[in-house]
């Protein structure tokens, strides 16, 4: 697989330009036919056929070096050997939080994970079942000895050597590039001494909720890979009930460049309160099934990400994500805080500019569509609730004045924390922002227009 | 302390008994599911572990709100 991997460069800001990396799974857009009562379809459901990373500061530094374990070396040298305090310490100065969407501090989970009075696991998710995101896809195909690294140093100061790796299925590239990475480290002189990770990979079935924490762990246990209830945090009791360490591929790679770096080093990208880069995925201006992932520092204006797009409105954090109207970036910088501050966030990564004449409602409408599909179907609320939001949501779209913005206030409340796994927070969460940012083009749908 | 129940949702059948045994904190959805209002106050502390133990699916617990 390595050897497919062809390097581009596009400059910075990249959305638009730039030869593919690497294919990441074959293509396969199907196109529904079009009923005479449907919402068209404008997005993207399945995962890019190709994703194209830009060199970056940190994480994306050696793109162009390929992604093999020597030239790996040769960059950024040697693994560090850390104790525990070391790693807490430097994670936590770092500011590391996870990148799998919800954000939560790494060093806080580690510290949780290292306490158990029984050994821990480790566990990288590669299983990135949000179709319009590519970053651990990325970062698998250009960069895996970085993902690799960090669990490595995080498992020897946990003492422990179990790690897993799950990867998804409908992406089968990504698998085929981190077996090639394990089997360059395999063959490596020297390394055979007995605290050397023991590296164990599994595919994910395909699902947008099958990279979810309790679900990969569930999969691990040999269990079907669907959510579960989590009575208490996975770093507390995760596999087997054991402290568990799950992160997601960027989370492994950031947490490597932290510890290589040291937190003054890190900190030399990024801003003061947030220090280090984060990596976006964005849509290829011309290319439908190609998805652009780049690197940015914290701190780094939204123009030079976006380009001309920064005028446009763009949901923010992919299909769980929040609405930034038409120009709300235009002067604001890639922050997390400053995203929080507007109401707005980050999650994964996925960064989706519309095209001037695309309506937020009706994508707003084919998302929760495919939302209410992609539900496991295991929980009453989101079983019934996610088809009845997504039903209100269409009539909006296609402006039936039957629709109410009651019902639809009413039935998010209905779904919002109640499953076993936060997909319906999340389509609650899309829906909420769609009302917020765009309550005028709401309003006029619900009087039967549309200002596009 | 103070206490809230929380619903194991993929166990959950709906139309159970938790909203006729803790009427204080739960009522049932349009498909039956129960909707968990607020914490569990001490006085209702026995009805609640009540409820929980009542559900024929296990799929109701009082968890700590904290
Ligand atoms: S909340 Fe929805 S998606 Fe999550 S486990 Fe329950 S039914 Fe599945
Ligand atoms: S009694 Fe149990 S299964 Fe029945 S509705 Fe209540 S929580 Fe659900």
């Amino acid at each position: 697989m390595s050897g497919a991997v062809l390097a581009s460069v596009t400059s910075f800001p990249g959305a638009g330009a730039g030869a593919p990396v690497a294919p990441s799974a074959p293509a396969a857009t199907v196109r529904r036919s079009l009923s005479a009562r449907s919402v068209p379809r404008t997005v993207r459901t399945d995962p890019p056929a190709q994703v194209v990373a830009t060199p970056g500061p940190v994480l994306l530094s050696g793109v162009l070096d390929g992604p093999s374990l020597e030239a790996h070396r040769d960059r950024f040298g040697q693994l560090p050997q850390l104790d525990l305090d070391t790693v807490l310490a430097t994670v936590g100065a770092g500011a590391v939080v996870g990148r799998g969407g919800a954000g939560f501090p790494f060093a806080r989970k580690l510290a949780a994970a290292a306490t158990g009075r029984r050994r821990a696991v480790v566990v990288i998710n590669l299983a990135e079942g949000e179709p319009a995101s590519a970053k651990d896809t990325a970062l698998a195909l250009v960069a895996p000895h970085q993902i690799l690294d960090g669990a490595e140093v995080v498992a020897r100061a946990l003492r422990t050597t179990e790690v897993h790796i799950v990867t998804p299925l409908e992406r089968p590239a990504v698998g085929d590039a981190i077996a090639a990475a394990l089997s360059e480290r395999a063959a490596q002189p020297g390394r055979r001494d007995r605290s050397q990770p023991r590296w164990r990979m599994r595919a994910a079935e395909p699902g947008f909720v099958s990279g979810q924490a309790r679900a990969v762990l569930e999969l691990l246990a040999g269990r079907p890979g669907l959510p579960v209830t989590a009575w208490k945090p996975e770093a507390m009791s995760g596999l087997d009930g054991r402290p568990t360490l799950l992160s997601n591929a960027e989370t492994w790679a950031q947490v490597a460049a932290v510890l290589r770096m040291g937190a003054l080093g890190y900190a030399a990208h990024g801003t003061d309160t947030e220090p280090g880069t984060t990596l976006l995925t964005l849509p290829h201006r011309r290319d439908a099934d190609t998805a652009v992932v780049l690197e940015a520092a914290y701190g780094t204006p939204w123009v030079d990400v976006l380009g001309p797009d920064v005028e446009q409105p763009v949901l923010l954090g992919g299909f769980h994500g929040t609405w930034a109207d038409a120009g709300v970036l235009a002067e604001a910088t890639v922050s997390r805080e400053e995203l929080r501050a507007r109401g707005l966030g980050l999650g994964a990564g996925v960064v989706l500019p519309m095209r001037a004449d695309q309506c937020p409602v009706a994508v707003t409408s084919e998302i929760v569509d495919y939302l209410a599909k992609a539900s496991a179907r295991r929980c009453g609320p989101c079983l019934n609730g996610l088809p009845a939001l997504a039903e209100e949501m269409r009539l909006v779209a296609l402006g039936e004045t039957s629709a109410s913005w009651t019902r639809i206030g009413e039935l998010v409340g209905l779904v919002d924390k109640r499953g076993a796994c936060a997909h319906p927070d999340g389509t609650a969460r899309l829906v909420r922002s769609l009302l917020t940012t765009f309550d005028d083009e709401v309003a006029l749908h619900l009087r039967g227009g549309c200002s596009r | 302390m103070t206490w809230t129940m929380r619903v194991d949702w993929p166990s959950c059948a709906a139309r159970g008994l938790c909203a006729e045994l803790l009427p204080e904190r739960i009522h049932l959805d349009e498909w039956g599911f129960p909707v968990v209002e607020g914490t569990v106050t001490p006085d209702l502390l026995g009805l609640a572990k009540a409820a929980a133990t009542a559900c024929p699916h296990r799929a109701l617990r009082l968890v700590s709100a904290g």
